[in-house]
């Protein structure tokens, strides 16, 4: 369904891709691996079109959208939630949820049912619906960030390292949240340094170092067998 | 010498002996027009000093280069009998003084701010000088009358058009040279470092505030400098020159030709009043209409200016 | 020295009139900034322009209001046409360029109203004549009218950008774009559609100036320098600073008026930005970052 082929990014004079393939199937649930610094972050912002790669070719259920405008990315099917979560801040949480659901196309009953759902995974935004984003905690605000991108509806989402910076609690959330959308056959294209809970919700797992995939494998294999994952993360 | 410094230096000679020629060759009204565009240069030159070498835009030089006029204009009407070096003195000194002004505020602010507040200071210098009438002459400006070329002792001589165009040459060549050496000196080189980061700048160690400073009086006081060559050419110092749209132009006159070459502004200078007296033929006084849209096609499309391509080589 | 009282409150109401009108300028300007980092050079033009159409479509048909509508409609499609071809393809790069773009089409729009509309000043009659008796005085009830029209258009902005459908639209992308256009919000769109309601504004101002000074070329000139200093004091990009800003520099001008020429009153609103700048660079009524 998403098919990366041989991207190169550059920042500025900085080459920092140096030839991405990646692939997700539709409902898969991918993992990215890597140590920081490595280009996993930038590849999912080449994706999503927030930077042009100079190289190779980004397909979306056949369509070619290699530098394609990231607002075109969003209605094609494709959410992105930042490694910074980057909720508006001045915004309440219902308009910060509003800003994913007033899409053209959707009429009010759906527009009420999917608030409705997203409120049944994550009570505490409902809670404080009408609250600035800027006051949630850490963790609301990753809440907030990925029911956010829920609210487009999407094909895939491509989930940014959710658990930096949360309490063991809230990695389980996260755990879930993952599960649902699985669930529902959103496909997932996780960067992550939480090693274990990549290899639970992954079917598959890239790994990934100084611009280039390096290896690649099945979950199942790697939960056998971790010398891979110390060789790429020294964990 | 190297090869591509000789062929600088003789493009150099070139444009400077066609200069020096241009006097007695052209028609009168042509050679007020290169006149001028020497003056409209020098200022430009040194607001390219600002721009081009440390990145800080300056909308206000109107206000040294009407201060250099008005400085003049000042030496010109108090001191019998009139005295060229003492106008050229009264005209720094006023520039400067603005440029004092001008340069504490560099180091506080950034970018747009301070491009705002330059553009407020040749407001502030427009409207005091329009207003206060008694001293400067309001709304009709100051006229006065041309002062000798005068060294004590050697020579008293009254400018004919031509002199005086070698006399205005000579002094923005000599700028230039000033300048050019300026820019390619340490000191010039940290300017440079500025506008390409100022916060390495500084972390490497570099008092950036007091490089601002120095970078600030010295553009003001070649701006206060082509002001006083500029009345001494006409003989008249008007608020218009103060009128923030002024520094305007010189701005778009560094844009044009292509900032950070010094040569650049220059150019730009006489594009801008090609371009007007082209224009002038078809659309009379609205002539800023089809050299705005360029201009503003420029900035778009070319914003490197018509000499930009020069930059790296001019500035070895 | 004593003032009388009489010439103290005419100076407190005329400051509070003028200072909407700027306030109205300053807040396309500072909306402007806000969402895209565009610095408007050209808003004083959009002024004018506005003022200018308004005149016209006055003369033919004598009537105030079909102008200003008129004014708002047509400015506000020249605003979303500059935004357009002269502004979306400089996104992204150094703010100066697109200080220059703007004023390089300030100067094209000032001579092509010069042009167009000639230097004789044009005439734009108000919609009220008349006074009003406050105490002792005579006050003209358009003056009134003005400052409750123009904060009539700043509360319907206010409330269009707070509840309005696409209010979130535009605010999202104010504070974030890269992450409004993620979530798939038409993100030059909608910059287009603001700075359309920056100059509709101007325009509006313009026409409202209008009956008070007669319309002519330069007036453009003298507001777009106020509403900068009115910005910048404010806090580019906050709106309600501006509106506070715009009208503390009207009411001390005016109250310097009393003193000095209007010409020369317009000083103390650079003295203010000075100080501003000095102590409060960003802004004065800006609430401090934590």
């Amino acid at each position: 369904m998403l098919s990366v082929q041989n991207v190169h990014t550059y920042y500025g004079k900085s080459h920092i891709l140096h030839g991405v393939s990646i692939d997700v199937g539709p409902g898969e649930v991918v993992g990215l691996l890597g140590r920081n610094g490595v280009g996993k972050s930038t590849t999912l912002k080449t994706i999503m079109g927030l930077v042009r790669p100079s190289e190779g070719t980004i397909t979306f259920e056949g369509r070619s959208v290699a530098g394609a405008a990231p607002y075109h990315l969003a209605r094609l099917g494709i959410a992105y939630v930042p490694e910074d979560r980057r909720i508006f801040r001045l915004l309440t949480v219902l308009e910060n949820l509003r800003t994913g659901l007033d899409r053209p196309g959707v009429p009010p009953e759906r527009r009420d049912a999917l608030l409705a759902k997203v409120y049944g995974s994550f009570p505490v935004l409902r809670e404080r619906r009408n609250q600035a984003g800027g006051t949630l905690s850490g963790g609301e605000q990753q809440m907030l960030a990925i029911a956010r991108a829920m609210m487009l509806e999407p094909k895939i989402i491509l989930l940014d390292e959710p658990t930096e910076g949360l309490m063991p609690r809230m990695v389980a959330q996260i755990h879930e949240i993952i599960d649902v959308l699985h669930g529902d056959g959103v496909a997932i294209l996780l960067v992550e340094q939480n090693v274990r809970l990549t290899l639970e919700v992954s079917s598959r797992v890239y790994f990934m170092e100084k611009g280039v995939v390096r290896h690649h494998a099945p979950a199942a294999d790697l939960r056998r067998n971790d010398a891979v994952i110390h060789q790429y993360l020294g964990v | 010498m190297t090869r591509s410094a000789a062929g600088y230096w003789i493009g150099f000679a070139v444009v400077l002996a066609l200069l020096v020629v241009a006097p007695l060759v052209l028609p009168e009204f042509w050679r007020r027009f290169v006149t001028e565009i020497l003056i409209w240069g020098l200022l430009a030159m040194s607001l390219d000093l600002l721009i081009g070498y440390t990145g800080m835009v300056s909308f206000g030089h109107s206000a040294f280069f009407g201060l250099g006029m008005y400085g003049a204009a000042a030496a010109l009407l108090t001191v019998r009998p009139p005295n060229l070096w003492l106008a050229i003195l009264y005209g720094l000194v006023g520039a400067g003084a603005v440029a004092v002004f001008v340069a504490y505020f560099s180091t506080r602010l950034r970018d747009i701010y301070f491009a705002i507040t330059t553009l407020v200071f040749s407001q502030i210098f427009y409207v005091i000088i329009f207003t206060w009438t008694e001293v400067t002459g309001g709304e009709n400006g100051l006229g006065f009358s041309q002062p000798a070329f005068a060294i004590p002792g050697v020579v008293s001589a009254r400018f004919t058009p031509v002199t005086l165009h070698w006399f205005v040459l000579a002094v923005v060549t000599v700028s230039y040279l000033g300048l050019r050496r300026i820019t390619q000196s340490p000191f010039g080189m940290v300017l440079q470092s500025i506008r390409e980061n100022e916060p390495r700048t500084r972390a490497i160690g570099y008092h950036v505030e007091r490089y601002k400073i120095v970078a600030v009086m010295l553009s003001g006081l070649f701006a206060g400098l082509a002001g006083v060559l500029y009345a001494l050419q006409n003989k008249f110092a008007a608020p218009d020159f103060v009128f923030f749209l002024v520094s305007g132009e010189v701005v778009v006159f560094n844009v044009m030709g292509g900032m950070g070459t010094l040569v650049g502004p220059v150019a730009g200078a006489a594009f801008f009043f090609l371009l007007r007296e082209l224009f002038s033929r078809f659309f009379t006084e609205y002539y800023l209409i089809p050299v705005g849209i360029i201009f503003t096609l420029m900035v778009i499309f070319v914003p490197q200016g018509l000499l930009g391509f020069l930059r790296r080589r001019l500035n070895q | 020295m004593t003032i009388p009282f009489d010439l103290l409150l005419i100076q407190v109401i005329n400051g509070i009139v003028t200072g909407m009108i700027l306030a109205l300028v300053a807040s396309g300007l500072t909306l402007i900034f806000g969402i895209m980092d565009v610095v408007n050079f050209a808003h004083g033009e959009l002024f004018m322009l506005g003022a200018y159409l308004g005149s016209t479509v006055f003369l033919t048909t004598g009537n105030f209001w079909l102008a200003l509508g008129a004014a708002v409609i047509g400015i506000g499609l020249l605003g979303a046409v500059i935004q357009t071809t002269t502004l979306r393809p400089l996104l992204g790069r150094d703010p100066l360029t697109t200080i220059l773009a703007t004023f390089g089409l300030s100067l094209v729009l000032q001579n092509y109203a010069l042009w167009q509309y000639g230097p004789v000043p044009r005439k734009i009659n108000e919609p009220i004549t008349g006074h009003f008796s406050l105490f002792y005085l005579e006050y003209p009830w358009y003056r009134l009218l003005v400052a409750v029209l123009s904060a009539a258009i700043i509360g319907g902005l206010w409330l269009f950008m707070k509840y309005g459908k696409y209010g979130i639209w535009i605010r999202a992308t104010t504070q974030d774009r890269v992450m409004a256009a993620a979530m798939g919000i038409p993100v030059p769109l909608v910059h287009t559609v603001v700075f359309a309601i920056g100059a509709a504004m101007a325009a509006a101002s313009g026409v409202l100036f209008g009956p008070l000074t007669g319309v002519n070329h330069a007036m453009g000139l003298d507001f777009i320098l106020r509403a900068f200093i009115v910005v910048v004091v404010g806090g580019m990009g906050n709106l309600g600073g501006s509106i506070l800003a715009a009208i503390f520099i009207s009411l001390l001008e005016a109250f310097a008026s009393i003193w000095v020429s209007p010409a020369q009153a317009v000083i103390v609103s650079f003295v203010v930005l000075i100080l501003a700048l000095l102590f409060r660079p960003t802004g004065l009524f800006v609430p401090t970052p934590k």
